[in-house]
């Protein structure tokens, strides 16, 4: 009885303070009034109940008062709508972009694919040639290897017959154990199988779920037909599983053919690829054996192509140094290895971060100004005797309420985003493929987010508002507990980091806008709308190198008969576009003994009249002519080259180029012609040496997956295209033309990325400067209020109107002031951190940095903007009737 | 101001303690010893769900606390006294009508049974 009589004692006191203050002392009275009868009458469990009755109610009091504390929170919030809205988006902003980032690192990088058995078993290594692979397939590390080629292109029409309209599909090449050893099973019909598909055989494809729905209408008699691929007919024979894209699903395969097919259906099998050892374009996909870890497959690997290497006859492989093989996760979205997660988790961790921070900090600071003018509220609750812990408890629930419903907006945003990055089209020719959606993790992610930022965020004010002395609140009209504004020390370092802050924002983003401004132009000699594109890519419709060749040369001419036509010619990327990829070139210089190596020239192969057709002079030498483009050098014979002003200093300093050789192993080239630097859209700092090389037929047979790009340049308008088209089919209606654009367009999608870049953050930059504004004016405000009384007397003693606006704007002008210089130097720190990183951001924020338009505007808009908000609140300073506020007293 | 109605079916614990303050002022211990006795020791108001319960009839207004102490000889200063307000005796009679319309019904049935 002893026991229950203190357990109850005990649980009595834990009630809420308020039904503890009214009827704690009842409730214990009462208890110890019957107890004594209970345990006559009932027993011990008589005294069970007793005890249990209140382990339950007390935590039933909690619940009705968290109830109470939610709706009063909701009432509040909904009673001052402005604060609400403005708290909501920018907490719902701050959360939706931790959402979308962590969908994308959750999405992309940490998960497994999808269909494929027992993923983790998987590893990767990427640039192996057939012949090393057929080598690592004999070790018993792994229970099952295979070979890939991935992001191939293929002309691909559903009817066999010629003439049928063909669609560029992309595909992957792969062994035929490639499905067994991802342990992905035929939907319908078969998968490869190294039994099956032997070489020789008629040409086989097993496509996609994907592919069969999109394309041929989930067809249930697909399996059988036929497909022309590439010029070729091919028999579908299978189809893999629902989601499943083959390997490295950023760039989805709907396609895929066997190794065991002829070179004419796959032109990157020919030129006997699978027997060179010095071809090295496969990816190799192993399935560890039981016991073998990634670390002790990639020593044993290491060691086998090591070996290999030192009988191998090109000289470059045997002395080739450092590490060999490198083993990445082969069964994840993308193979991105162990080492480098906790890095990107780092990365990603400190820009959710930063994100938040802003988004948190608008809050705090919104919910001290909040409270301040709640202080008399508080007050009285206080007084009339609620604990302070309840009235925390009270501000947390509102921030709490506030962060959640900012955390449902976040997640709409989240989703928005998210849709805008997967329907994003990348630059470039591959299709890469983002398949981001924010999914049940994402959700809770989300929400315990909210959570955390309700909560911590709201405590501190909490704190800060309930921490008041009672009597002089009531007394003076809630005004004077503050004494001096020194004391509210946190309030004015929020408003500082929030100039701070957006200033910092705004100045990298106006870095981001003016810098890539200058940078996304391209420094072309004619209107870029003029200029017309067209991919094509015979090969991929079945011709030979020769018929491709003999094609190309025909079509031109009859383009250039076309009315109104400037100039025609091709290239094997669009021009002003550097290609990525430098390579190492070596120049003969006669002065200098030892030839000049250059290692970052970009190399692009042009046709006939390239220069012409860009209008574009050539400034010494001659440009490459049909004569070029027709050659079938051999590689031991120089071909012709032109290089840029900055490759030709670079390689030969101030000596005349022209007649130089240059040597690209195992190329050489004879220099002919010397342009003008050509500049579009680069994420590649500076002028990049570029060296141009003709399109000869050994190229004509190697189309990148772009296709090759067809350029004319005509005033006549959208009509040209259709005339091209028309000209193109009179010579072979079998050839796809496909991606046609104008250059303006082709370039504009470089900058698709950067654009979006630039108009989220310029957003966010512009919406942390209206709630930094917000955070002023608020705090200028409270100053007001709070020395009302000495304003008061000092008008009542004769100061004029503007020497009492000068007094409380001094405050504001501190604030502002510092927060403007912490924000500058932020910024300059940033951007020096960014183009550390990134060679980007150094061209940038070089080309925007001495830009005074930038550097003196940014932070002048936003002083100016900054001192209007604390301007609007003062000028009231100046309404106060010194009678009236000394009369409060 | 709200109706009486908005309060029904009134849940048991609530009617029991409106029925034992419909005669005169009680204090807690009074409210559970009669309705334990009425219900023939069937139903025991535990102290926490009784306070709880008396906290929530006095946040709907149906009962207060009284000032008025009873005769000094009765009067036990260390309790505190409640009775029903208006509104609560409204909510208690039309409780009890609900429950003699519902006693109604079913002796009706039961007539119509037997006479069957």
């Amino acid at each position: 009885m002893k026991l229950a009589l203190w357990l109850y004692r005990r649980l009595a006191r834990a009630f809420p303070h308020e039904f503890q203050v009214i009827y704690g002392a009842d409730v214990i009275q009462l208890g110890e009034d019957i107890v004594q009868q209970i345990a006559q009458q009932n027993g011990i469990t008589g005294l069970f109940r007793l005890v249990l009755d209140l382990a339950i109610r007390v935590p039933m009091e909690y619940l009705s008062e968290m109830r109470r504390d939610l709706a009063y929170a909701a009432r509040t919030l909904i009673k001052s709508p402005g604060f609400a809205l403005v708290g909501v988006l920018s907490l719902g902003i701050g959360i939706g972009v931790a959402s979308t980032i962590f969908s994308e690192i959750h999405m992309l990088i940490f998960r497994d694919l999808p269909v494929v058995r027992d993923p983790q078993r998987l590893v990767m290594a990427q640039g192996v040639s057939y012949p090393y692979f057929e080598e690592y397939r004999k070790q018993n590390l792994f229970t099952g290897a295979a070979a890939l080629l991935q992001g191939v292109p293929f002309s691909v029409s559903l009817d066999a017959v010629s003439g049928a309209k063909a669609e560029r599909i992309f595909g992957q090449i792969v062994s035929p154990e490639f499905f067994s050893v991802f342990g992905v099973p035929a939907q319908r019909g078969r998968v490869f199988s190294p039994g099956l598909d032997q070489p020789g055989e008629p040409p086989l494809a097993v496509i996609t779920d994907r592919f069969w729905r999109e394309r041929m209408n989930a067809d249930p008699n697909a399996v059988g037909r036929t497909l022309r691929i590439n010029g070729m007919t091919a028999t579908i024979v299978g189809i893999t599983p629902k989601d499943f894209l083959g390997a490295m699903p950023i760039i989805a395969a709907d396609l895929f053919i066997p190794t065991t097919a002829p070179a004419r259906l796959a032109p990157e099998l020919g030129d006997d690829v699978l027997h060179k050892r010095d071809q090295k374009p496969f990816l190799v996909l192993l399935r560890l054996a039981p016991g073998v870890t990634t670390a002790s497959a990639e020593a044993a690997l290491e060691t086998l192509t090591r070996h290999l290497n030192e009988t191998s006859a090109d000289p470059a492989d045997r002395d080739r140094k450092g590490k060999l093989v490198r083993l990445v996760p082969g069964g994840m979205i993308l193979p991105i290895p162990k080492e480098a997660r906790p890095i990107l988790w780092a990365l990603w961790g400190t820009l959710v971060g930063l994100m938040l921070t802003i988004a948190c900090m608008n809050l705090a600071n919104m919910l001290l100004a909040k409270a301040g003018a709640r202080r008399r509220e508080i007050a009285i609750r206080l007084a009339v005797g609620a604990s302070r812990f309840r009235l925390i408890r009270q501000l947390v629930t509102e921030s709490v309420l506030l962060s959640l419903a900012g955390g449902i907006c976040g997640l709409i945003f989240a989703f928005w985003m998210t849709n805008l990055v997967s329907t994003m089209k990348l630059p470039g020719s591959t299709p890469f493929q983002f398949d981001i959606r924010p999914d049940a993790l994402v959700l809770v992610f989300t929400l315990a987010l909210s959570f955390v930022t309700g909560i911590g965020f709201g405590l501190a004010p909490a704190f800060a508002a309930t921490n008041a002395d009672v009597a002089p609140t009531l007394k003076e009209g809630g005004v004077s507990q503050m004494r001096g504004y020194r004391k509210f020390g946190m309030r004015n370092l929020l408003v500082v980091y929030q100039v701070a802050g957006s200033l910092m924002l705004l100045l990298i983003t106006g870095f981001m806008v003016m810098g890539y401004g200058s940078i996304a132009s391209a420094n072309a000699s004619f209107d870029t709308h003029t200029m017309y594109l067209l991919a094509i890519d015979p090969i991929r419709d079945g011709y030979t190198p020769d018929q491709a060749s003999a094609f190309f040369e025909k079509l031109p001419e009859r383009l250039r008969g076309l009315p109104a036509v400037d100039g025609v010619s091709l290239s094997s990327s669009p021009p002003f576009t550097q290609e990525l990829g430098a390579s190492d070139f070596a120049g003969q210089s006669d002065l200098r003994n030892a030839a000049a190596s250059v290692s970052a020239l970009s190399r692009q192969p042009v046709g006939a009249g390239f220069f012409a057709a860009i209008n574009e002079k050539v400034l010494a030498g001659r440009e490459f002519d049909d004569r070029d483009q027709r050659t079938d050098a051999p590689p031991t014979t120089a071909l012709p080259a032109i290089l840029n002003q900055t490759a030709a200093k670079s390689l030969f300093g101030n000596e005349n180029p022209i007649g130089k050789r240059i040597t690209q192993q195992p190329q050489s080239y004879d220099v002919v012609g010397v342009v003008r630097d050509l500049k579009g859209p680069s994420i590649t700092p500076g002028f990049q040496g570029a060296i141009y090389v003709p399109m000869t037929r050994r190229m004509l047979a190697h189309p990148p997956a772009g296709g090759l790009t067809l350029m004319i340049r005509s005033n006549a308008g959208p009509d040209t295209i259709e005339r091209v088209r028309q000209q193109i089919a009179a010579l072979d209606p079998n050839i796809t033309v496909f991606n046609v654009r104008t250059l303006y367009q082709s370039l504009d999608e470089l900058n698709a990325y950067v654009r979006i870049g630039t108009i989220f953050y310029g957003g966010l930059g512009a919406f942390g400067l209206i709630l930094a504004s917000i955070g002023l004016a608020g705090v200028t405000a409270y100053a007001v209020t709070q020395r009302r009384k000495e304003i008061g007397i000092r008008m009542a003693l004769g100061a004029r109107k503007g020497q009492v606006l000068r007094l409380v704007l001094r405050e504001g002008t501190a604030l502002v002031a510092a927060g403007s210089v912490l924000g500058f130097a932020g910024a300059m720190i940033l951007a020096r951190a960014m183009s550390a990183i990134l060679n980007v951001f150094a061209t940038i924020f070089h080309t925007a940095a001495s830009d005074p338009k930038l550097i003196v505007g940014a932070p002048l808009l936003l002083a100016g903007l900054a001192m209007l908000a604390c301007y609007l609140p003062a000028r009231r300073s100046t309404e106060i009737d010194p009678l009236k506020a000394l009369r409060e007293e | 101001m709200a109706k009486p109605e908005d309060f029904l079916p009134l849940k048991t614990n609530w009617f029991h303690i409106l029925l034992s303050l419909a005669g005169e002022e009680q204090h807690g211990y009074g409210i559970m010893q009669e309705v334990f006795e009425r219900s023939g020791g069937k139903l025991r108001l535990w102290p926490a769900t009784l306070y709880g319960t008396v906290k929530r009839l006095i946040d709907a207004e149906l009962i207060e606390e009284s000032d008025e102490r009873p005769a000094p000889e009765l009067d036990d200063a260390r309790r505190r006294y409640y009775r029903l307000t208006r509104l609560g005796r409204r909510v208690l009679d039309a409780e009890t009508a609900r429950l003699k319309e519902l006693v109604r019904i079913v002796q009706t049935k039961r007539r119509l049974e037997t006479a069957r």
